[in-house]
């Protein structure tokens, strides 16, 4: 179904890296607040909050919706994985396009510096040795090496992406890696090796952030933002895993491809768009080799014509379908909860023609994607209006 | 001898003999016959109610494989500072992930793997604890 009547009235970002000595409610609060100061708004025109992170502990979400005011407003927790803050939008943008709310928060916020070390959820020692201690490196890798197998693909296909997402986080002002050169793939190449063929360029920091999102009802936004441009979102799908034969159901794994082609495709009737009409795509990339196979199952090229993608750098900024142009998971960081929030924070500054040095020319059309823990996808397609 | 226990019961056989190959458990769906690992209830591809308990493998053939240079377990257990990873197609059908036995040079896709039983560290009571993993078929070599 075609979201309607819904446009974003505000967002805000705090930037993604080591916040240690900040509380995750601080940095909550700072995201809403840039937000609501985006949007011209307080707490007060908020009918509905929806918040989101991994890491443990219940109800840190309302606690942290506190810091920015106690109006009685409805709160929701929204934990998907790495698809947690995308999730909160699409719970935000139905909350509205249903007519429930005028006014939807999505928030989120997480520290990864804190969670690194196994400090996640035991289910015991037994089954978290049969589960979880596989790094998450590691079940990218085996996709790379399959691909590598079926396709040919070369590790300088992975180093070349990685190297466009950092040179494009060097243009975004909340990127967290901001290199001081132009990054090469030989450079990617010749960093350190953490899973076979993928090295330690290729994959997302560990980061801390919090970003926020304001959806409100479209007819309230043009008149309270008049002449500023519009940005709808007109589709937001969430999808969870399809069996087919052959499927894994033990341990940390990628997830069946299918669900980002299915996703995608669901998002795309939704909105009546094609990947044709799309300007520009983020990803989640938390490793390199994960955003060649999504220009496939996103539909930006047949299946197998990803490497040509690279190869003519048509997924780069001045491409023809630039990818992760606030430089991704991979440069801009992944806090976790908040990355999906901060996708379509990128998408609102370049569908406004706010973006600077990385705009893409003439952006209309905008694609968010996020897969979470391998179980979960989530497409969002947005739409920038006069 | 000394005895050994898995390390969480019901994913896989643990046999008296040392020399036997262990075995994974399993579900079989008296509905349409599709296998899982690991074991449950409802059949994931038709929805009937009931499955019930199979012996898998021992034997697979690998998918994909990697290597990974970064200790196991983290900091939990930096003994083993670097192993392979692979997902292993069972004939029964199911893929299963786990850790694999051997070198960065050991392993090539479509090779043949054997289940094996690996100790993570001796009990209270002196009991073997012990985790299923894959290595490669002996003469299966890349």
């Amino acid at each position: 179904m075609r979201l309607a009547g819904t446009a974003i009235a505000g967002s805000g970002i705090v930037r993604f890296g080591d916040h240690r000595r900040r509380s995750t409610a601080e940095l909550a609060r700072d995201a809403g607040l840039a937000a609501l100061h985006d949007a011209g708004m307080t707490l007060a025109d908020v009918d509905e909050a929806f918040v989101g992170y991994i890491q443990p502990g219940s109800l840190l979400g309302v606690r942290a919706m506190k810091e920015l005011g106690l109006t009685g407003l409805p709160v929701t927790h929204v934990e998907n994985a790495s698809a947690t803050g995308l999730v909160a939008f699409r719970e935000a943008a139905w909350a509205v396009a249903s007519g429930r709310a005028r006014v939807a928060m999505a928030l989120a916020f997480d520290k990864m510096t804190e969670m690194a070390g196994g400090g996640g959820r035991s289910r015991g020692t037994g089954r978290d040795q049969l589960d979880a201690t596989i790094l998450p490196a590691a079940y990218f890798a085996l996709w790379a090496q399959r691909r590598m197998h079926d396709r040919g693909t070369r590790p300088e296909h992975f180093a070349a992406i990685a190297a466009k997402n950092w040179n494009h986080g060097a243009r975004c002002p909340w990127s967290d890696r901001q290199a001081d050169h132009v990054v090469t793939a030989e450079e990617v190449l010749a960093s350190r090796l953490v899973a076979e063929p993928l090295t330690a360029m290729m994959a997302c920091p560990a980061d801390d952030g919090a970003a926020c999102v304001i959806v409100a009802a479209e007819d309230l936004v043009r008149a309270r933002q008049p002449g500023r441009r519009l940005v709808r979102p007109v589709a937001s799908v969430l999808r969870s895993e399809t069996y087919s034969p052959g499927h894994t159901f033990l341990g940390p794994v990628v997830g069946p491809a299918t669900m980002t082609r299915d996703t995608a495709a669901a998002a795309y009737e939704a909105a009546g768009l094609g990947p044709g009409d799309v300007d520009l795509a983020l990803c989640h990339d938390a490793f390199a080799n994960e955003e060649l196979e999504y220009y496939e199952l996103l539909g930006f090229c047949p299946e197998g014509d990803g490497e040509r993608l690279v190869e003519t750098g048509a997924t780069a900024l001045g491409g023809a379908i630039p990818f992760n142009t606030d430089g991704g998971l991979i440069a801009r960081g992944h806090p976790g909860g908040p990355t999906g929030l901060a996708i379509v924070h990128e998408i609102v500054h370049q569908l406004r023609g706010e973006a600077g040095d990385r705009q893409v020319e003439g952006a209309r059309t905008a694609l968010a994607h996020l897969v979470g823990g391998g179980s979960v996808c989530t497409v969002s397609l947005f739409e920038g209006t006069q | 001898m000394t005895a050994r226990v898995p390390v969480e019961d019901g994913y896989f056989t643990v046999p008296d003999d040392p020399a036997e190959a262990p075995r994974l458990l399993g579900s079989r769906c008296p509905a349409c016959g599709e296998h899982f690992f690991p074991r449950r209830h409802v059949c994931a591809r038709c929805l009937a109610e009931g499955c019930r308990d199979v012996l898998l493998g021992p034997r697979g053939r690998l998918w994909t494989w990697t290597y990974v240079h970064v200790p196991l377990f983290a900091k939990k257990d930096a003994r083993v500072g670097a192993y392979g990873v692979g997902q292993v197609d069972l004939p029964e059908g199911p893929r299963v992930q786990a850790i694999l036995l051997g070198g960065p040079g050991d392993f090539r896709i479509g090779m043949d793997l054997e289940l094996d039983l690996e100790t993570l560290r001796t009990d209270d009571d002196g009991r073997e604890v012990v985790i299923f993993r894959f290595r490669p078929v002996d003469g299966a070599g890349p």
